[in-house]
């Protein structure tokens, strides 16, 4: 079994919130090292090397996301995406809760390899208890001269601020979440301009997720070599995969990009006793599923793109012939209704449509016409939005519709109710 | 005048220094808009339109810019809402696992819905979007802390420990009695529901996804109603000018 401990060494063996127990086992050596012996320049090169791409859902190479900054000096900043809320993931949170050191050193090399003086991040609402953590490591390691001005006495000042959002998926949204830490609604913006040019207050801003900048830390201490060595040719390295719904053992398993999805299965402990697997959906809520034929597919960027799908934020959500897809796709479609920020029309508008059309077909009122409605509502708020929100509707339900059309026109007014799955 | 209103100015003064520290923390002011609104919804329970306007006067914003964005998020809440607050988790890998069951548990045993609070305050109940826990599905948050693998008898306990005072997770401040939601529309009045609810509502004339008054589904009313519009223009067009008579027609 492919399972390593990269990130996840140590998480629940040893009380990594405790800076000392952090610092005894490497902690912080690696942002000391980036400061008094690499530039700023050498940090991105490593990062280039090893190919890291973006852990948070869109998989774009890190470096190159750096490159974008202007390169005059100027006030520059980096946001680390802690609003960890697309439905199925929870990689963030554990990290946030369980190793935040490790989080907090990864956003301190990934500040000074863009230059940025002021680092933000932004922890979603809900996590109270991980915001404390965060909180409190911060505080630790200001005592411990990790954060702070001239620091190591290389000159070099960096400071971390904690902004913790109050309840919207959408702040995720990475000009999103830079408008909710400016103090406004959380409303994505028109792009261009680019936050590599146009980001927070107006400065080039470069917004990276939690597990992007954790896995800088293992990068340059063991290489950008080492990290490139494993994967498949354009997904390197590790991954952690959130992995839930109908598996024995739903957890996180940190997994060399590239590994078969039936053996991220497995992982999990498989499927319960007698049952069928149906779907998978392999990258979060905005992704489509992908089914029994396709799962020795390996799990990395370019494979599940090519399925039709996405790797996006890691979260693989497994459904056995238990579920019942018309309920689900009424699930995620109300989830993206209500979390819409209400900017775009055909976003706003189209996801509450659909949530009415899907839920009289949960209730077994739907129309005749209700299945052709959907296919076409859902493929006509693709592609008109600011961001990529409304653009998420339409993956999960139209894979389903098209696999399992049955379980929808069963819902029609008049039919007689589908068959209860065997087990 | 409340209470709550009356001791309003002696909090504002008490919170005054801790204010001055959060926005120091940001290159701009009106990014301290969101931790002070959590200040002070941490010491009132809710977030009061006195404390909307004090933040509105430290920032120097208007009240409408202030209110606004607390509106925009979920975890601002407007009215007063219960010691307890429960927000079971309706994400997909919890429904996958029973979450249905469980918060038709809830809605049983606590005698109220999504978005309401119990006549004695205690309560405050809501469906929320994922939690980020689904490895422990089916779970909820009690007042921001969670809660793993629920199950019936859990509930339960932790009612009945709720009621006692016994429960783990400290109360909320309440400052004020709670009405039945805490969920307010535009004009400011209380609602039912949120949109979610509007699923139900299968009648709405100006609900295009659905049924009309007529059961009729409104995508085809408007394309009945097009294709009348297009058969009055013939009929204008060809009274008008009877030279494009036979052009039309065609």
């Amino acid at each position: 079994m492919p399972v390593v401990k990269v990130l996840t060494a140590g998480i629940g063996e040893a009380n990594l919130r405790d800076i000392g127990v952090y610092r005894e086992r490497g902690g912080y050596k690696q942002f000391e090292r980036a400061l008094r012996t690499m530039s700023s320049k050498d940090v991105l090169d490593v990062t280039e090397r090893a190919g890291l791409r973006g852990r948070g859902g869109a998989g774009f190479p890190t470096a190159k996301k750096w490159s974008f900054l202007p390169g005059k000096a100027e006030v520059r900043y980096l946001a680390c995406n802690c609003d960890e809320a697309e439905p199925g993931t929870f990689k963030d949170r554990m990290l946030l809760e369980e190793a935040p050191h490790l989080v907090l050193e990864g956003m301190l090399i990934g500040a000074y390899a863009i230059g940025c003086h002021h680092a933000y991040i932004y922890i979603r609402g809900e996590f109270k208890r991980g915001y404390a953590v965060f909180m409190d490591a911060l505080s630790q390691a200001r005592r411990a001269g990790m954060v702070g001005s001239d620091l190591f006495g290389t000159g070099y000042d960096l400071d971390v601020t904690l902004h913790r959002g109050a309840g919207a998926y959408i702040c995720g949204e990475e000009t999103a979440m830079l408008n909710s830490i400016e103090g406004k609604r959380g409303e994505p913006r028109l792009k261009p301009p680019f936050p590599a040019v146009q980001g927070l207050y107006g400065a080039p801003t470069v917004v990276n997720n939690v597990e992007t900048l954790a896995y800088l830390v293992p990068l340059l201490e063991k290489g950008a070599e080492w990290f490139a060595s494993v994967g498949t040719e354009r997904s390197k390295g590790y991954k952690i995969v959130s992995i839930s719904g109908h598996v024995r053992k739903p957890g996180n398993y940190e997994v060399p990009l590239g590994t078969p999805v039936r053996e991220l299965i497995e992982l999990a402990g498989g499927l319960r006793p007698g049952r069928k697997l149906m779907a998978v959906q392999p990258g979060g809520g905005s992704s489509a599923c992908i089914f029994e034929e396709q799962l020795d597919l390996p799990y990395d960027y370019e494979s599940m793109q090519k399925a039709g799908s996405m790797l996006g934020s890691g979260a693989v959500v497994v459904m056995d012939d238990t579920t019942d897809f018309v309920r689900a796709a009424f699930n995620l479609v109300r989830f993206f209704a209500h979390e819409s920020c209400g900017q775009c029309t055909p976003c706003r508008e189209g996801g509450d449509w659909l949530e009415r059309v899907l839920h009289r077909l949960v209730e077994g009122r739907g129309l005749q016409t209700d299945l052709d409605m959907l296919m076409k509502v859902s493929h006509e708020i693709t592609g008109l939005n600011l961001c990529p929100l409304g653009d998420s509707i339409e993956p999960f339900l139209a894979s389903v519709l098209k696999r399992f059309p049955e379980q929808f026109e069963a819902r029609v007014l008049g039919r007689k109710p589908a068959p209860a799955a065997t087990a | 005048m409340t209470q709550r209103q009356k001791d309003f100015p002696a909090l504002c003064e008490r919170l005054e220094p801790r204010c001055r520290e959060i926005i120091a923390q940001y290159e701009q002011s009106r990014s301290a808009l969101l931790p002070l609104i959590h200040l002070f919804q941490e010491h009132e329970g809710f977030v009061s339109m006195e404390a909307m306007g004090a933040v509105s006067e430290i920032l120097d914003l208007s009240p409408a810019v202030v209110e606004s964005t607390v509106s925009f998020y979920t975890l601002f809440f407007r009215k007063p809402i219960g010691k307890y607050m429960l927000q079971v988790c309706r994400g997909l890998a919890c429904t996958l696992n029973g979450a249905e069951n469980i918060m038709a548990y809830f809605r049983e045993k606590l005698g109220i819905g999504h978005l309401q609070t119990t006549d004695d305050g205690l309560f405050s109940y809501e469906e929320v979007e994922c939690l980020a826990a689904c490895d422990r599905a089916s779970c909820m948050q009690v007042n921001l802390e969670f809660v793993y693998d629920l199950t019936p008898r859990m509930i339960d306990e932790m009612l009945d420990a709720m009621r006692a005072g016994t429960y783990a997770v400290a109360a909320l401040p309440q400052t004020e009695r709670p009405s039945s939601t805490w969920a307010v529309n535009q004009d400011g009045q209380v609602a039912l529901g949120d949109k979610s609810f509007g699923a139900q509502d299968q009648s709405d004339p100006n609900n295009a996804g659905g049924l009309d008054r007529d059961g009729i589904i409104m995508l085809d009313r408007i394309l009945a109603d097009e294709m009348r519009f297009r058969g009055r223009t013939r009929e204008l067009l060809a009274t008008a000018n009877p030279a494009i008579k036979e052009v039309v027609e065609e």
